[in-house]
């Protein structure tokens, strides 16, 4: 039964990119609220994905039904192409995890810790798990302090410990909720190096945040979640490029330039330094073109690429009037 | 190494992949008895024997009073009436407290800490992850049991000699034959505990506090213990666990009275059964 199942998936996968993970029509309802509704989402194999969203926007929820530790009200999940969660035994192994923030016993040291989860780790042979152990707790730059008791760590150091839970073995797949929270900048910045790492060793990487810098350094896709629903997910250039298709042009003449683009029906504004051209409807070269006829001084022409934080705002929130209403970013919908 | 034969599943070329048992029930068995907790109160339960003995000795045989239990007044002269009595006191309340506890910490607990998911994510199935945690708290009542029943036996054996094995009825046993009773008194007691375990597991796998486990198992015996002195309720008497407790005492009686001793032992085995379903299906359908 099974095997028919997973072999009518493999043909039916077989022509489109491999997918990490894929949800489909994703709902979970909680004794009175609506936790995550109607979430599509794919996870390319080889990405580090960026999972963005406000507080309460069913991140965790989202990652926990990925993982088959919460069942979907509706919908269904599919972890490396294997149906969640009654395949589990079959893509879990593979998988590596941190959510929620690190789980540990207090009065066990670090090491020991990571023993006890190593234990149930059906990748790691018996005679593995000590140098399993040592590997991942060199990896988070931890091993001095194994031998230390939990309950001793630091906050940071309690973070390390639980991506060292995820890294215990050799993983296609490693799901990260919030690894920064409670890390100093050099711990965040290794978080990133470690992500970067299994990005070259072709893992694929789920990251959850809130931190939108960290997410924009470390991360080749987003997908946006607000309210339980998925906003926006793509590629990461593309979704940042085509929000904000704007010229910035500085120039002394301010006014005229405005004026001479209006003129052509090109909307443009008056900004700090120059104006800014709104390219939806036309193009960078014909902009130039047209203020050079109009005799204005161009010192300088580049296109706008709004920041994450830009884009993240006018997704999440109702914007102030100058924003770009959702529904003119209907590429970001799908 | 087993690549080319397992089944190779999807695109990703996964094969299915499971822990051995063994490894897991080490681990736990691991985790269980290198918490503090734990060994202060084994440690607590195997003094305590010693204790009793101590203080009958010291009491200058014979009856002291109408006050003393019976069995005790054996035990001050008897190395069999010792742990059986010595098992009987704590039957009442601390080798309860010992089981519930470890039940406690092994769901709830792990809960609380965050690390029942570590262990799901590995995976570990639910039904297995059961297993392991009954296999666990039963392992605990094995062990606090036997303590109690080696330190007592041991002790009553240095205070009074291997000639002393009186039993309540006036015989004297040989020591294989005492032994042999201390043992069963030691796996009956082990079986009560492991119903109250099982219990104890079922609300561990309903919250993630354990003092509410404990507090829940433990009040309910100590409940069941004052409705048993009520002759009016004895049509209820029938489904409370600790009703067949007393029947301990007739370990140490010549022949064994086996009535109440096999009562109990079916009474146990329904609420280990109930138990352990409940917590199966309570884990299987909650949200982790």
């Amino acid at each position: 039964m099974t095997e028919t199942l997973t072999a009518s998936a493999a043909a039916r996968e077989a022509a489109a990119p491999r997918l990490a993970t894929r949800t489909r029509g994703l709902r979970k309802v909680y004794r009175s609220a609506v936790a995550v509704d109607g979430v599509d989402m794919d996870v390319p194999a080889g990405a580090v994905v960026g999972m963005l969203g406000p507080n309460g926007s069913g991140k965790t929820t989202t990652i926990r039904m990925l993982l088959g530790l919460v069942r979907p009200t509706e919908g269904e999940v599919e972890l490396l192409g294997q149906p969640m969660p009654a395949a589990s035994e079959i893509s879990l192994p593979h998988v590596g995890a941190l959510v929620e923030g690190p789980g540990f016993h207090p009065f066990l040291s670090g090491r020991d810790n990571l023993l006890r989860l190593a234990a149930a780790e059906p990748l790691l042979g018996r005679r593995q798990l000590d140098a399993a152990v040592s590997d991942a707790l060199e990896r988070v730059g931890l091993s001095d302090a194994a031998q230390r008791a939990y309950k001793g760590y630091s906050l940071g150091m309690k973070q390390r410990l639980g991506l060292a839970g995820a890294l215990l073995a050799p993983r296609r797949f490693v799901v990260l909720d919030e690894p920064t929270n409670g890390l100093d900048p050099a711990g965040t910045r290794e978080i990133r190096r470690i992500i970067a790492d299994l990005h070259a060793e072709g893992v694929t990487v789920l990251v959850s945040s809130h931190l939108l810098a960290e997410v924009e350094a470390t991360c080749t896709h987003v997908v946006v979640l607000n309210q339980g629903t998925v906003v926006a997910q793509g590629e990461l250039d593309e979704l940042l490029e085509s929000t904000s298709p704007t010229l910035l042009v500085s120039t002394p003449d301010g006014q005229p330039a405005v004026d001479a683009l209006r003129d052509n029906r090109i909307p443009a504004r008056l900004a700090p330094e120059g104006v800014r051209v709104d390219l939806s409807a036309t193009t960078p070269s014909s902009v130039i073109e047209t203020l050079v006829r109009a005799e204005v001084a161009v010192e300088e022409a580049r296109r706008e690429r709004t920041g994450l934080e830009d884009l993240f705002a006018r997704l999440t929130q109702a914007g102030d009037p100058e924003d770009v209403p959702l529904d003119r970013v209907p590429e970001l919908m799908s | 190494m087993t690549m080319t034969t397992a089944p190779v599943t999807g695109e990703w070329r996964l094969t299915k992949a499971r822990v051995a048992l063994p490894r897991l029930l080490w681990a736990e068995l691991r985790w269980i008895f290198r918490r503090p907790r734990t060994l202060v109160v084994l440690g607590l339960l195997a003094v305590i024997p010693v204790i009793i003995g101590i203080a009958l000795s010291f009491a200058d045989g014979g009856p002291t009073g109408d006050a003393d239990p019976p069995v005790f007044v054996t035990a001050a002269s008897s190395a069999l009436a010792l742990p059986i009595g010595a098992l009987t006191v704590l039957l009442g309340l601390l080798l309860p407290l010992t089981v519930t506890k470890a039940a406690g910490d092994a769901l709830a607990g792990e809960q609380a800490n965050g690390t029942l998911r570590g262990w799901l994510l590995a995976p570990v199935g639910k039904g297995r992850l059961l297993l392991v945690k009954a296999f666990g708290v039963a392992v605990v009542g094995l062990v606090a049991a036997g303590l109690v029943g080696t330190t007592g036996f041991l002790t009553g054996l240095i205070s009074n000699g291997t000639d002393g094995l009186f039993t309540l009825s006036g015989t004297t046993l040989p020591l294989l034959d005492a032994l042999g009773r201390v043992a069963i008194a030691v796996g009956w007691v082990t079986v009560q505990l492991w119903a109250l375990g099982a219990v104890a597991l079922a609300i561990s796998a309903c919250t993630e506090h354990p003092m509410l486990v404990l507090a829940t198992v433990l009040g309910g015996v100590i409940v069941s213990q004052v409705l048993l002195v009520f002759e009016s309720l004895d049509w209820l008497h029938p489904f409370l666990l600790p009703a067949s407790w007393d029947a301990l005492i007739n370990l140490v009686r010549d022949p064994i009275w086996w009535d109440g001793l096999g009562e109990g032992v079916l009474r146990a085995a329904c609420y280990l059964a109930i138990g352990l379903s409940l917590a199966y299906a309570r884990l299987v359908t909650s949200d982790g």
